[in-house]
């Protein structure tokens, strides 16, 4: 872990790409990933369903990122949202409660790394299909073929606010429909 | 798809975050909510005819509520965020703790025949099941809003949010409450906000998940 990211640079990262620095959010999640695949490991979730939880956590913390007060640790921020995530899995399936295992401290639980991906149980790319048209297809304009919000808007025929509002929404949506369990397994 | 073009994904078209929205949602579902109290109160019990005769009592009432009411308040915008902890509800248990304290020195004040009376307000406090109906549709509407927030305890944050809504439900039956003793008010409305947050507990585990 000599090249682990420390906590003030990650921070760092966040309070830019709050501001709308796109490289900045970039370099953030690809420094956040691999910490949250260690600790979904760590709690005892196969590699792809670990995956499945990186990516619903992920885009937790861009979507809920106003929430994130810059004055504090980002850490602990992201291990609340990445133990709600787990824990809700948990729910899905059946098993309630928290164990004790999930009070670790935050410095603790998210210092591993774990830099080899898995394949995602589900593919959140055959989610997308399950979401209005609207916010569908904001998203692949934004998100997936690079254009900017002012071509989007012109392709679309929406407005620009529309598409940003729309992209986001569906973000939200793309995670609420990850964590009732659909999408399947492959 | 592959997390690395999830993560390249979420970093196109970032946009500044809006930090106004949600304190903008909280405040509508606050309003909206304060006035649905007031309106459900209005159309089944009304308010009571001499409020303007009563209005010290009635302030003080209101005052007792909105305590408990900030309290609350604080500890919902806590456990709106991941990471909220239960000690944040200790400024609202201190009020309801206090108003039981009051209650007692208000009581020991009295003669003792008439100390029944003045608690129980002559009869069955009924405030302790209004002050929860009253405040089951604010509270929905403030969960409505708590889960575009990111509250990761959400039996807190429903505890939260109960007791907010009951504070505020409570404030708007003081308009009706006929009864103005002291160790009744003191006793009954903590009681019946206590429930309100009982209350959201049970909604809020349920239905505060994102």
């Amino acid at each position: 872990m000599a090249d682990s990211l420390d906590e003030a640079q990650l921070a760092a990262w966040m309070r830019a790409a709050c501001d709308g620095d796109g490289r900045a959010q970039a370099r953030l999640l690809s420094g956040l990933a691999p910490r949250l695949r260690a600790y979904f490991r760590a709690k005892g979730r196969p590699p792809d369903q670990a995956e499945d939880l990186v990516q619903e956590t992920l885009i937790a913390v861009h979507t809920k990122r106003a929430l994130y007060d810059v004055g504090q640790p980002l850490l602990p921020w992201v291990l609340a949202i990445a133990r709600f995530r787990l824990v809700d899995a948990w729910r899905r399936e059946g098993r309630f409660g928290s164990p004790a295992s999930l009070d670790d401290a935050p410095e603790e639980a998210l210092s591993a790394e774990e830099r080899a991906p898995a394949e995602a149980s589900r593919d959140l790319a055959k989610l997308l299909r399950l979401l209005p048209e609207k916010q569908r297809r904001s998203i692949e304009l934004v998100k997936l073929e690079e254009r900017s919000v002012a071509e989007a808007a012109a392709l679309s025929g929406w407005s620009e606010s529309d598409v940003k509002v729309s992209a986001h929404r569906g973000l939200k949506a793309l995670m609420r429909l990850a964590a009732l369990g659909h999408g399947g397994t492959r | 798809m592959k997390t690395d073009d999830l993560i390249a994904a979420l970093s196109r078209g970032v946009e500044p975050a809006s930090r106004t929205e949600l304190v903008r949602r909280a405040v509508l579902a606050l309003v909206a909510g304060a006035s649905l109290a007031l309106g459900l109160l209005w159309l089944t019990l009304g308010i009571r005819e001499d409020l303007l005769a009563a209005a010290v009592p009635v302030a003080l009432k209101a005052a007792f509520a909105a305590l408990a009411t900030v309290g609350a308040g604080f500890a919902a915008v806590h456990l709106a965020r991941p990471g909220g902890r239960a000690s944040s509800l200790a400024a609202f248990a201190a009020v309801l703790v206090g108003g039981l304290a009051v209650a007692a020195i208000s009581l020991a004040g009295l003669a003792p025949g008439e100390r029944l009376g003045a608690w129980l307000g002559g009869g069955f406090p009924s405030c302790i099941v209004r002050i929860p109906l009253l405040s089951v549709p604010v509270a929905l509407l403030l969960i409505r809003a708590w889960r575009e927030a990111a509250p990761t305890r959400l039996a807190l944050a429903g505890t939260a949010i109960g007791a907010l809504a009951g504070g505020l439900a409570a404030i708007v039956y003081s308009l009706y409450c006929p009864i103005d003793s002291v160790a009744f008010v003191a006793t009954w409305y903590g009681v019946g906000i206590g429930l309100s947050a009982a209350v959201g507990a049970l909604l809020g585990t349920r239905l505060l998940r994102w």
